[in-house]
């Protein structure tokens, strides 16, 4: 048993708040849940997103230390999450999708009974807990026993009982798990102000992906146990891939022939076609060049304009279509 | 600034001390128990063997022999009657601790508190010392601390008959005794606690465990076969225990080996404990 409470390091200079993980595999029983899992992240709003049962609620247990790591690494502002997960767990906010709340207890009771167990002092967790419960707008409802709030309510205190230490970051897994579209907002945007405003590490496990686009700045997307893409989350750098719809007319069938000749894939929709350029094939560089610099949605019209003037196809429409997160996600997923 | 004007604001330590996670689960384990009333009656009644005892002694020693006669081993204030005050408080022991140790991990597992507990800096023995020491410390309010009262209360009033053994030795047996058998009784309740989600279940297993040992070995006893009473759960607690009071033992079985059991079940406790007790529930 250990005899004294942990300390924990408040200071914010010099510490390493990098959280790195290599090649891990990992297995609850047979077959492995992660596999060969490598990304570096540094603080700031990351999304995790994948289809149920692609490993994020594990990927963050890793992080956590809380369950046994065999194969591979985890390190969490510097400490090794296979034999220091109780030192690093001083600056990690967890708030699970199922649970996380301990019945018979006040909000504020069991927020500051949290903060004692994370190796605060009885007053400061205490105070903290009054603190991080107007924060996430339980002010009013603080003294009431747990058992009785409202899914919303609870999903608020859950938030609360991970912010009480004030870690450096906090992973939230589903955080908008049974809410009403209010209540979601008001909890995104609460997740909003840490990530961009407190200098608070967040990561976001969730299948909603419009919660991601709201908060995150970056998304690492899971299936079947594996990191299956890491990307920035801006229209603008998201992929060397777009998509244009085209209408007009003219010599159709040579103006689809150009198209393809240059690479790009066409769909008919209706009376539109969907060209889909892929800029880093029609500029000639690498895709991660493409996305560090950005997409320059000019140098895709240009082209297109290019071959329809040289084959005599009159445009009647040419607009570039936005392509949302879901879309990347499911195709991504289901490729 | 006030406090609801302010947003989000980073904690700054106060530079009090903090208390170690097994005593901070501890103390709520402990606290939250006293809040139900009929508990606390309950916890009275706990005491009268103890006032019915304390006034056998007071008459045993202003009346001479003659109550000893009618109070047998309850007006002893030797050792051993120390060790039958105790044993005769194993209703209580078996009530209080069913109450206060059944749901202790199983509300936790039940809740998916396990997974907030250990996503905090703690390691599993905090979370089992903290818990076993709720257990404790009931376990000693309705035995150790009526004992350490009646060593007290025959002391002062008859110092020349009870000399400075009443004082020192008798109660360093209670205390050894009370804290290994209460550390003992803490761990196999936690472990029937862990492999269930709901009280009652555990209040039946150890329901089974206490009156069902106890009248099956008694059972044993009846048709002489003293060696089936090594099956009485509580029974061996008290058996081994006069290896520390002195004095008969109180099964028909030798007290070194109900002692041995004593430890068996304590080492599977812990075995079970240390296997059930994680943050993620595997279902295969």
């Amino acid at each position: 048993m250990e005899g004294s409470a942990i300390k924990v390091n408040r200071s914010k200079t010099g510490r390493d708040f990098t959280l790195t993980v290599a090649n891990l595999t990992f297995a609850y029983l047979k077959d492995p849940v992660l596999k060969g899992v490598d990304f570096t992240l540094e603080k700031g709003a990351v999304g995790l997103l994948g289809p149920n049962g692609s490993g994020k609620t594990t990927l963050l247990r890793c992080l956590l230390g809380q369950v046994p790591l065999k194969s591979g690494q985890v390190k969490v502002m510097g400490y090794d999450m296979a034999a220091q997960a109780r030192l690093a767990r001083s600056g990690l906010g967890w708030m699970p999708e199922r649970g996380g709340i301990i019945p018979g207890m006040s909000g504020v009771g069991l927020v500051a009974y949290l903060g004692e167990l994370s190796g605060m002092p009885a007053r400061d967790a205490m105070q903290r807990a009054h603190e991080v419960l107007h924060y996430v707008g339980l002010a009013d409802e603080r003294y009431r026993k747990c058992d009785d709030y409202s899914q919303g309510m609870k999903q608020r205190l859950k938030l609360a009982q991970s912010l009480v230490h004030d870690p450096e970051w906090l992973f939230l897994d589903e955080p908008t798990s049974g809410l009403d579209p209010r209540g979601r907002i008001s909890i995104l945007e609460l997740i909003r102000d840490l990530a961009w405003n407190k200098d608070m590490g967040v990561i976001l496990s969730t299948h909603l992906l419009a919660d991601v686009e709201a908060v995150c700045k970056e998304i690492l997307v899971l299936r079947n146990g594996e990191l299956l893409s890491r990307q920035v989350i801006d229209s603008k750098v998201r992929e060397p891939r777009q998509v244009f719809e085209v209408e007009g007319f003219g010599d159709e069938e040579g103006f689809l022939a150009g198209l393809k000749e240059m690479g790009a894939e066409v769909v008919a929709d209706g009376r539109l076609h969907l060209v889909t350029l892929d800029l880093a094939r029609l500029t000639g560089e690498s895709a991660t060049e493409v996305a560090e610099q950005g997409f320059d949605t000019a140098a895709g019209v240009n082209a297109i304009l290019g071959v329809a003037t040289a084959n005599d196809y009159a445009l009647r429409r040419l607009r570039r279509r936005p392509v949302s997160l879901a879309d990347e996600f499911y195709r991504m997923v289901e490729a | 600034m006030p406090v609801y004007d302010r947003g989000y604001t980073h904690w700054e330590p106060s530079g009090n001390r903090a208390w170690p996670a097994w005593w901070v689960i501890a103390k709520r384990g402990i606290a939250e128990p006293i809040k139900r009333r009929w508990l606390l009656v309950l916890l009275l009644f706990g005491f009268i063997p103890a006032i019915v005892k304390g006034g056998i002694i007071y008459f045993k020693l202003k009346a001479g022999d003659i109550v000893d006669l009618l109070g047998g081993g309850w007006s002893s204030i030797e050792p051993e009657g120390f060790l039958t005050f105790i044993e005769g408080q194993r209703f209580f022991v078996f009530v209080f601790l069913a109450i206060v140790g059944a749901g202790l991990i199983a509300t936790d597992r039940r809740d998916n508190g396990l997974s907030l507990y250990f996503s905090r800096p703690l390691d599993l023995n905090s979370y089992i010392g903290g818990k076993a020491l709720v257990v404790i410390f009931y376990y000693c309010l309705i035995t150790l601390l009526p004992a350490y009262v009646l060593c007290l209360f025959s002391y002062v009033i008859a110092p020349e008959a009870t000399g400075l053994d009443l004082l020192l030795l008798t109660p360093l047996r209670v205390t050894a005794y009370c804290l290994l058998t209460g550390g003992s009784l803490s761990l196999v309740l936690l472990a029937m606690s862990s492999l269930g989600t709901r009280s009652i279940f555990v209040m039946v297993w150890w329901t089974i465990m206490v009156s069902g040992t106890e009248t099956v070995g008694a059972i044993a006893e009846g048709l002489g076969k003293g060696s089936f009473q090594a099956v009485n759960f509580l029974g061996n607690y008290h058996n081994a225990g006069s290896l520390l009071f002195g004095g008969s033992p109180r099964l028909d079985l030798n007290p070194w080996i109900s002692l041995l059991i004593v430890v068996g079940w304590t080492v599977a406790a812990i075995m079970v404990l240390r296997s059930r007790i994680r943050p993620v529930e595997v279902v295969s």
